[in-house]
């Protein structure tokens, strides 16, 4: 806009000499000078006066002398600018409405703008009027904005001031509303009447000239006045509701904007994940070893492939219900949309397809329920209440009923298919030794870890059947390692509770539920030599399994282990005391703590992640990298869940509901 | 809501250069702040379509347009005040199509409709005053040509 630049530079020419205190500059031309005379007289003026005090009236913050000193300077120099008046235009004021096409009108290119935008404008919808544009008409506001609504306050400050101190007196009490006064006045004036010129002079000097005329006119006036502030009062609330809202609607974005860095810094450490993952195979590739790695490599290292249509999936959202009968005990999976089987307690084993999302055939044999499962591709190994160790081959699964027979009991056989023995069944090996149920297992090719509910944990070799080690948690709890500081019963649990632990049989109520917790070894994970168990003590015992026996308990919650999960750096556990703590391998120490609102069952994490089931309906993940808490609870499950697998962004729970959900994460 | 407008003819009635100036300083501040009020820029673009300049009106105008661009729920009143600054500006097309637009939607609405008497009436004389012209050329003209005529008709 051409003309305001103008005026800003005018006045920015004139701010170092109204700066200097009057001083002109000899760079200052004459008409400098003279605006600047004007400016020193600007106070002075009448009207001119007015229109700042009116301009402050308004803005009152925003008006510092300068800009009262560039508000005169516009409005009293007389140099060329657009918007002044000039002598050319006041004819213009004649012919206003009468512009025929006789006089060639000036098109300007913001005509043409105006013009062109018509047929847009007009398009565009016209809605009902609501909220402030309802209440107060923009003339209204209007009217009681412009300086001529101040007229009246202008005009009645004069009439005051010619009236004098006693009449201003007399007026604020006639304005409090005892005109009576002022009445009882008003007939004893006629007599009044003919004293002449010298007795009313004599009056209005002493100040009883205020008729009721100008006293109503006053009332008129400010009441006037009173609802034009009452408007401008409307106008700046809505003004300040709609600055409110629009902070609200910045927030909102800036929040979002921070959680897509987050989202970004994720992405970034699952490309680091994948990228030291696929830098492995290489290198492995690259030792000549043309060995492909095995799903149990796959499971804990590397991407898995993901039909495409997963990733239109809604993450956080549960696409796919399996129903069991009753509460599920454990599960695992292969990969995603491969295999699944799951355990409910009444003893039933079922075997999914996930891509299907049908059941294939059913695990019999199990005496009770199932409360470990293991799946690595066509091998599924099951823990049961009976104390037994399952070996199926899950290719063998068929709909209808299996036999037992050909089952070898601790394997006097190799399991390989087709040998003579009779492969109808899908059942492989029945490993038994454990006197009490086994509650968790972990194997890894032809290793196999098992622990149970009579306080042992036991390696078998998969090839003979045979188990190799026996490794007892109640010689370890009387024999701690020497390399731990013995602080047992200060941070662990209490030495009554670790003697109820080992006398007899193992129970831990529940915090929530009410229920018995039974199995003493919560959750096992072996890799190479090195063996990782959680148990019914609260103790994290880490074994060698050269020597079967324990190097190092860590010691802190104080209830039952009920799951256990360790990679490089830290073994994760979860324990009924509503914790999962995340350990630090080299310091063998808590490094971190995550705290539920109810006992935890399950977890399983990775770098970025802690994925948990802690006796909510909805699955609760732990953000590594932003420390916050999520649940997952979307077409969840409706009771506590359970259990939990996932592999890649594939998540597997099930529920006390008697429910298997699949995620996308 | 009951209409809330201003007749045609306060148009017609100009803001004193002091309270323009007031206005404009008023939107000039808020401007430079980067937060303009509805209301502060109405009273600038009203004062100015007010004004018989016809460049202020065009500045009104625009203005007037931005606000009906921005504020939807301002519209309705917009729709009027367009009108009214295109028939002071002359382009009575435009003006009547806002207005018209505005009365479709409140028929009842009297500002409006007076409105429309005052754009029908200046279109006409605008029409008069093309034909006087038109008229005048034909009659000059007819008049040098039958003059030709006469001429060769003498020779």
């Amino acid at each position: 806009m051409a003309p305001r630049e103008k005026n800003r530079e005018l006045r920015e020419a004139l701010e170092p000499i109204a700066e200097l205190g009057g001083v002109p500059s000899a760079s200052g031309g004459p008409s400098h000078l003279a605006a600047l005379s004007k400016t020193i007289m600007t106070p002075f003026g009448g009207s001119r006066s007015d229109s700042t005090r009116i301009l402050k009236d308004l803005a009152p913050v925003i008006m510092t002398p300068r800009m009262i000193k560039g508000v005169a300077t516009a409005s009293s120099s007389s140099g060329p600018k657009p918007l002044a008046p000039r002598a050319a235009d006041f004819a213009a004021l004649g012919r206003a409405p009468m512009r025929i096409t006789l006089h060639p009108r000036r098109i300007t290119s913001t005509d043409m703008q105006i013009l062109e935008a018509t047929p847009e404008l007009l398009h565009a919808e016209v809605p009902e009027p609501q909220g402030i544009a309802h209440d107060v008409s923009l003339i209204r506001g209007f009217k009681a904005t412009i300086p001529s609504a101040e007229r009246g306050k202008a005009r009645r400050r004069k009439v005051r001031m010619s009236e004098g101190r006693a009449g201003l007196l007399r007026h604020g009490i006639g304005e409090r509303g005892l005109l009576t006064e002022t009445s009882i006045e008003e007939p004893g004036k006629s007599p009044r009447k003919g004293k002449g010129r010298a007795q009313r002079r004599q009056e209005r000097e002493q100040g009883h000239v205020l008729g009721r005329e100008e006293l109503a006119r006053q009332v008129g006036e400010i009441r006037m006045d009173k609802e034009n502030l009452h408007v401008r009062k409307t106008l700046v609330n809505s003004e300040i509701d709609e600055i409110t809202q629009k902070i609200k609607a910045l927030d909102a974005i800036r929040d979002q904007l921070h959680q897509d860095l987050l989202k970004l810094q994720e992405e970034e450490l699952e490309l680091d994940d994948e990228l030291d993952g696929v830098q492995e195979q290489l290198a492995e590739r690259e030792a000549a070893k043309p060995e492909v790695p095995s799903p149990a490599a796959r499971r804990k290292k590397g991407p898995a492939f993901l039909p495409s249509e997963h990733d239109d999936l809604p993450p956080g959202v549960a696409f796919m219900t399996l129903s069991h009968s009753s509460p599920i005990t454990a599960l695992d999976f292969t990969e995603p949309y491969g295999t699944l089987v799951s355990a409910d307690r009444e003893g039933g084993v079922r075997v999914w397809d996930l891509l299907e999302g049908e059941e294939v055939g059913r695990l019999r044999g199990h005496k009770g329920a199932v409360k470990a499962i293991q799946v690595e591709g066509d091998v599924c190994i099951t823990g049961g209440e009976d104390g037994a160790v399952r070996v199926w081959d899950l290719r063998r699964v068929e709909e209808g009923e299996p036999t037992e027979e050909g089952v070898v009991v601790n394997g006097d056989v190799e399991h390989q298919e087709g040998e003579g023995e009779l492969p109808q069944g899908p059942l492989l090996h029945v490993l038994e030794g454990h006197s009490k149920a086994v509650t968790a297992l972990c194997f890894e090719d032809t290793s196999l870890v098992t622990g149970a509910s009579d306080k042992t944990l036991r390696q078998w070799d998969l090839n003979t059947g045979q188990c190799i080690l026996t490794m007892d948690i109640l010689w370890a709890i009387s024999h701690p390692p020497i390399s731990t500081p013995i602080t047992p019963s200060l941070e662990g649990l209490s030495p009554s509770g670790l003697l109820a632990a080992a006398s007899g049989s193992f129970s831990w109520p529940i915090p929530s539920t009410g229920e018995m917790w039974t199995d003493y070894v919560g959750g096992v994970q072996a890799w190479g030599y090195a063996l990782v168990s959680g148990s019914g003590d609260g103790g994290v015992r880490l074994w060698d399994m050269r020597t079967g026996q324990p190097h190092r308990t860590l010691l802190g919650h104080t209830a039952p282990v009920t799951c256990v999960q360790f990679d490089e750096l830290n073994i994760l556990s979860g324990s009924l005391d509503k914790t999962v703590r995340i350990w630090d391998l080299r310091m063998g120490r808590t490094a971190d703590l995550i705290t539920y609102d109810g006992p935890v069952t399950s977890l399983q994490f990775d770098s970025r992640k802690v994925v948990t089931c802690a006796s909510e309906n909805g699955v609760k993940i732990w953000n590594r990298t932003s420390r916050q808490l999520s649940t997952l609870s979307i077409n969840g499950h409706t009771q506590p869940a359970t259990k939990l697998r996932y592999i890649d962004r594939y998540m597997v729970s099930g529920g006390a509901d008697g429910v298997v959900k699949t995620w996308a994460l | 809501m009951a209409t809330d407008l201003p007749y045609a003819a306060d148009a017609e009635i100009s803001l004193s250069w002091d309270e323009l100036d007031v206005l404009r300083q008023q939107y000039n501040i808020e401007l430079e702040k980067s937060h303009v009020t509805v209301q502060t820029k109405f009273n600038y673009a009203w004062g100015l379509v007010k004004s018989p300049q016809r460049e202020h009106q065009v500045e009104g105008v625009k203005l007037l347009q931005e606000i009906y661009r921005a504020e939807p729920g301002r519209r309705r009143e917009c729709l009027y005040y367009l009108g009214l600054g295109h028939y002071k500006m002359g382009n009575y097309d435009d003006a009547r199509k806002f207005n018209d637009l505005l009365l479709q939607k409140e028929p009842n609405n009297l500002q409006a409709a007076s409105l429309r008497e005052l754009i029908d009436r200046a279109v006409s004389r605008e029409g008069y005053i093309g034909m006087a012209i038109a008229g005048g050329a034909a009659a000059v003209g007819t008049i040098l040509l039958a003059g030709l005529v006469r001429r060769a008709m003498r020779k």
